[in-house]
């Protein structure tokens, strides 16, 4: 009765296989890890999907 | 007619000796009625609450299998409607192999589990042959997911009907107790489903996550259905990473490739990763150390590899990820993929705390390598 709604979103992180900068974006669909993904906006080299995980929101 | 306006409350609650009837009565009927009719009134009850929980696991059923047929439909290409075959496969049943002289019941077992398992792919490849191999195997746990949603609802039922036909509590009691259990299964195997449609890691898949990362820079190949190998070596050491082929939703066969490695070169300890059920007061994502092969699913694979390690005197180590079955088996959660490195890193330490230069390693990442490619 008194439960609050919960939404899972998911998130992906690349690090930059160059300088490690790491960036959090939400999951697109075709992302699975150790994929190269995006450009660093750092040095420009490019970027893996270190991680993907979900984050619970209570409404 | 009684005039409840001129009560005497002492006469009325037997605190004097000429007790009045009345009061005999409000004492004397519900004894009656609870003594005949008690665990009728606890059925009606008790119906209310376990009729909620069925009526939720009939929709879960009817979600899932939806959602299945909305998935073949918009990402495979098919040949004819689905949906009369797709029924058909959920309510397909597999009947477990005689265990009344246990001789020989693990391989009767894989025999049928893998017969069932090669049967489904078969005939989902009949309803879409250009479906790749990815594609595959996300329908397959999907229509896992379905049937055994459709199971659980079917049986759930079966009990409940049956206590209220006979009107016999005892045999809804049981009921009762193991349906909160059977409803967190039951609201996991739903929520599980946008994690396997979206090709997204699971919690289970924390294993596959860490060799994967591991194999990253090796060279590949497959060693049994649906099973990568990749070698390589860590201070004169040399590890044998095995895991599921990913990103597809699979757990490989493990023990297949263990046999094969271990028949062409000699082991001197297998490292198991795997995720593993918390106990109720764990924290979740917490890493935990042991000995013994890690691996759940029917106990086949489990045998399988208890039995070359036992024939080869190779010791098995694990390492486990604690979490939820919900958390196993739905879209891998921030803690437990935040743990990957330093389950790594443990793995590095038990070759160096196990091994000596020299020796050979075998790490298997155990669990469905949904979204997990090596």
């Amino acid at each position: 009765m008194f439960s609050k709604k919960k939404i899972t979103t998911a998130y992906t992180v690349e690090k930059c296989t160059k300088c490690g900068m790491l960036k959090k974006r939400k999951f697109t669909e075709g992302d699975v890890l150790f994929s190269e993904s995006s450009k660093c906006n750092s040095c420009g080299e490019s970027n893996m999907i270190e991680k993907i995980f979900g984050e619970i929101l209570e409404q | 007619m009684l005039d409840f306006t001129n009560l005497d409350f002492d006469q009325l609650f037997g605190m004097k000796d000429d007790t009045n009837p009345l009061m005999m009565l409000v004492w004397i009927l519900p004894i009656i009625l609870f003594v005949f009719y008690g665990q009728r009134i606890q059925l009606y009850v008790t119906s209310g609450e376990l009729k909620k929980g069925i009526k939720k696991l009939d929709s879960f059923r009817k979600e899932s299998r939806n959602e299945l047929i909305d998935y073949l439909k918009k990402n495979t290409s098919l040949e004819g409607d689905p949906v009369k075959k797709i029924d058909q496969f959920i309510d397909y049943f597999t009947i477990m192999p005689v265990d009344m002289d246990p001789n020989g019941i693990v391989d009767k077992v894989q025999h049928t589990v893998r017969a069932r398992e090669d049967y489904t792919r078969e005939h989902l490849k009949s309803i879409s042959p250009q479906i790749s191999d990815f594609e595959l195997s996300k329908v397959q746990t999907l229509l896992e997911i379905a049937s055994s949603l459709q199971m659980i609802y079917k049986i759930i039922n079966h009990m409940f009907l049956t206590a209220k036909k006979q009107n016999n509590y005892p045999l809804i009691l049981p009921l009762q107790m193991i349906l909160p259990f059977i409803m967190e299964q039951a609201v996991a195997m739903k929520d599980a489903i946008p994690a396997f449609k979206l090709g997204q890691p699971v919690g289970d898949g924390i294993g596959p996550m860490v060799v994967g990362k591991m194999m990253l820079s090796c060279k590949k190949e497959i060693i049994s259905f649906q099973t990568f190998l990749a070698k390589t070596n860590f201070e004169d050491r040399t590890l044998y990473l095995l895991k599921a082929e990913g990103p597809g939703s699979t757990v490989g066969r493990p023990a297949d490739a263990l046999d094969v490695i271990t028949s062409d070169s000699k082991i001197d300890a297998i490292i198991m990763i795997d995720a593993a059920l918390k106990m109720e007061g764990e924290d979740s994502a917490s890493i935990a150390r042991g000995f013994g092969a890690a691996i759940g699913g029917i106990g086949t694979e489990r045998f399988n590899i208890e039995a070359i390690a036992t024939s080869k005197k190779i010791p098995i180590f694990s390492i486990v990820v604690k979490q939820s079955v919900s958390e196993a088996i739905t879209l891998m959660t921030k803690e437990i993929a935040d743990v990957a490195d330093d389950v790594s890193a443990q793995v590095y330490e038990m070759i160096q705390e196990n091994t000596q230069k020299g020796q050979s390693v075998v790490i298997i990442g155990v669990g469905n390598t949904s979204g997990v490619p090596q």
